[in-house]
C-alpha cells in the first residue's frame, strides 16, 4: 500500500522511494550476477555513509549506519573475491560502474533505488523513517542474494551468496531492534 | 545495460484502492499484513491486519496464504 499506514491516516502524502524486486534471466552469467551485487553494495554503502552524517547528534543511530557501511564494505570484498574465482580475472571497477550504474548518472543501491534520490528523500526525515528505508533495502538485499544463490551454478559462489543473505537478515534484525527503541 | 533493468516494480495500491478492496471483499479472501514493529501495530493498525514484522517474515511465511492476494503495509 502506497505510503503505508500514515498515508491511510492522511498524515503523509509520499512514502520513501519505491524499491523494485530483482530478477534474472536464466542466461545471466556469473560475471553479470556478481558485478550487479557489487554495484548495489557500493550504492548501499554510499547511502549509509550519507545517512550517518544526518545523525551527528544521535550517537546510537550514527553508529548503526556506520556499522552498516563497514558491513557493506565487507560484502564488497567477498563479492570481488567471488568475481576473481569465477572469472579468473581481477574486476575492472570502471567497467563495472559503467555497466551497472552508468545509465543512471549515479549509483544505485539495493532495491534499484538511485542513491541520490534516496539521500534527497532522507535528508529531512527522522530516525524512524531512515531506519525503515534501510530495512526495506536490507530485505531487498536478502531477497537478491537468495535469488542469486539459486541462479548461479558454481558451488562456492552459491555458498557465498547464502552467507551474504544470512548476514543481510542479521542487518535487518539489528535495524528492527534499534527501530523498536526509537519509536 | 543499466542496473534498473534488473528490477521489476512491485504492484502498489493507493489507500483509496485498498479501502475499496477491503470493503468489497470478505476478510477470508485476502492476506492483510502489517510489517511494522509490534509497538507501531499496538498503537494503530488497519482492522484485521496480521502483524508479521519485517525481520520475522522469512520465518513466518506459512502464515501468508499464497492462493490469496496479499496487501502489505
Amino acid at each position: 500500500m502506497e505510503g503505508g499506514l500514515r498515508a491511510w491516516q492522511g498524515m503523509v502524502a509520499h512514502g520513501p522511494p519505491e524499491a523494485g524486486m530483482a530478477f534474472f534471466s536464466p542466461a545471466a552469467d556469473a560475471e553479470e550476477i556478481v558485478g550487479l551485487a557489487w554495484a548495489l553494495e557500493e550504492g548501499s554503502k554510499l547511502f549509509y555513509q550519507g545517512v550517518a552524517e544526518h545523525f551527528t547528534g544521535d550517537k546510537e543511530t550514527r553508529q548503526m549506519f556506520n556499522w552498516l557501511v563497514s558491513a557493506e564494505m565487507n560484502h564488497e570484498k567477498h563479492l570481488l573475491e567471488t568475481y576473481e574465482t569465477l572469472t579468473g580475472t581481477k574486476p575492472d571497477f570502471e567497467k563495472l560502474r559503467t555497466k551497472f550504474s552508468g545509465s543512471l548518472n549515479g549509483s544505485v543501491m539495493e532495491g534499484g533505488i538511485p542513491v541520490k534520490e534516496a539521500l534527497e528523500w532522507a535528508k529531512d526525515k527522522g530516525v524512524s523513517e531512515s531506519l525503515e528505508l534501510a530495512m526495506a533495502m536490507e530485505v531487498n538485499a536478502f531477497d537478491l542474494y537468495i535469488k542469486m544463490s539459486r541462479a548461479i551454478e558454481d558451488e562456492k559462489a552459491r555458498q557465498i551468496f547464502e552467507k551474504l543473505s544470512e548476514e543481510e537478515q542479521v542487518h535487518l534484525e539489528k535495524l528492527a531492534d534499534l527501530l523498536d527503541k526509537k519509536i | 545495460m543499466g542496473v534498473l533493468d534488473y528490477f521489476k516494480s512491485i504492484p502498489s495500491m493507493t489507500t483509496e484502492e485498498v479501502r475499496q478492496f477491503l470493503a468489497e471483499k470478505h476478510p477470508d479472501e485476502y492476506n492483510l499484513v502489517d510489517v511494522r514493529q509490534p509497538k507501531e501495530y499496538e498503537a494503530n493498525h488497519i482492522p484485521g491486519a496480521n502483524l508479521i514484522p519485517m525481520a520475522e517474515l522469512q520465518d513466518r511465511l506459512e502464515e501468508i496464504n499464497p492462493e490469496k492476494p496479499t496487501i502489505v503495509y
